[in-house]
């Protein structure tokens, strides 16, 4: 688990680092892609371990607090956003909806 | 069981919420920001700069034809302003040509068309003028420059172009007088813009410097214009008259405008 974490510190990183820069310059219809967001979003929906979710949505909503200005000037906005989005997530999912055709890892 | 699980879960998030309010509310956050930005900034550098590098390359490749379509625009909008300055410069010289005949008060004396020069048969002592019949030009009419100097007179008239017969052209021949001085003769065209005096009594005066003017006498054209300084004097004892060679005033290199006397 230690590992899986220190991967996700230095992927959201990496990732963040890449969507407040490299991306700027590609915008789609003026929006920068939301990489940390999609990552947090399929690690949620495919991770077999609740708290890899949890981490990964912890881990990446810090950085983007950190690294982009919050919509309401709240530090922690994001992580509390990303965090509640992987929460309930995983709630539907195990209560209601089954994926057949993945394996979760 | 799951009551304790999602109490843990509530105490996590509330525990989370008072940690983000503590760091917002002491400003420690910007502290976390700071220590984040002063090592990343190197490597947002990068990929700031490998962003721009590839956005401009795509977008170069994305907007050639916006580009190439821009070009032949500018092209095409190059070649009009070429143009109407080409119209601009001829307009400012023809207003130029028009401020010195003013200045030389031709239309006091005379009845002016303007022309201009679109061709010059050198060696036949000829131009060719832009207005012809249709603006009423007549074979005979003199032509001038902006300086009161004799040019010659329209030879063929067409529609709309006309030729002019230099004085210098080997058909023309004058009666002209020598400035100041009650000295007759009769220029002659010799070809090649050169001209003389003839038939000018041998027993008068004449000096290499003398300005040569034209009289009213043939009617041909109206008297005082001017023709020519003496050059040469050639005098001897066997022929009855003497002659003198004229030095035209006028440069036919540059000549681009010349007024018609339609009436005098």
């Amino acid at each position: 688990m230690a590992r899986k974490i220190i991967f996700c510190f230095v992927f959201f990183y990496l990732l963040v680092l890449i969507q407040t820069s490299f991306l700027v310059y590609f915008r789609v219809w003026g929006m920068v892609p939301d990489l940390v967001l999609i990552a947090v979003v399929l690690i949620s929906l495919f991770s077999s371990n609740q708290l890899w979710g949890v981490s990964s949505a912890l881990i990446g909503g810090f950085y983007l607090d950190v690294f982009s200005s919050s919509v309401i000037g709240f530090f922690g906005f994001y992580t509390l956003i990303l965090l509640l989005f992987s929460i309930i997530t995983r709630i539907i999912l195990q209560k209601y909806v089954r994926i057949p055709f993945f394996k979760r890892i | 069981m799951r009551m304790f699980r999602n109490l843990k879960i509530i105490v996590f998030l509330v525990l989370l919420i008072g940690v983000f309010v503590a760091l917002n509310f002491t400003g420690f956050a910007k502290n976390i920001k700071n220590f984040f930005y002063s090592f990343s900034a190197p490597v947002q550098k990068t990929f700031w700069q490998v962003g721009k590098n590839t956005s401009d390359f795509l977008g170069g490749i994305l907007e050639i034809n916006t580009i190439k379509k821009e070009l032949d625009f500018l092209r095409a909008e190059n070649q009009e302003l070429l143009s109407e300055i080409v119209v601009l410069k001829e307009l400012k010289k023809e207003n130029e040509t028009l401020r010195e005949g003013l200045n030389m008060e031709l239309q006091k004396d005379f009845k002016l068309e303007i022309v201009q020069v679109i061709g010059k048969d050198i060696s036949q002592d000829s131009l060719l003028i832009d207005k012809g019949q249709k603006e009423g030009i007549v074979k005979g009419m003199p032509v001038i420059t902006s300086q009161k100097v004799l040019l010659g007179r329209i030879g063929e008239v067409y529609d709309d172009f006309s030729e002019v017969i230099l004085i210098s052209n080997k058909q023309s021949s004058f009666d002209a007088k020598i400035s100041d001085k009650e000295v007759f003769g009769v220029v002659r065209g010799k070809g090649n813009q050169e001209l003389y005096l003839d038939l000018i009594p041998k027993e008068k005066e004449i000096a290499k410097g003398d300005l040569v003017i034209t009289t009213a006498l043939g009617g041909i054209f109206p008297q005082a214009l001017l023709v020519g300084e003496v050059k040469d004097v050639k005098k001897t004892d066997i022929e009855p008259f003497q002659t003198a060679e004229i030095e035209p005033q006028f440069d036919l290199k540059n000549l681009d405008y010349l007024f018609i006397i339609t009436d005098f």
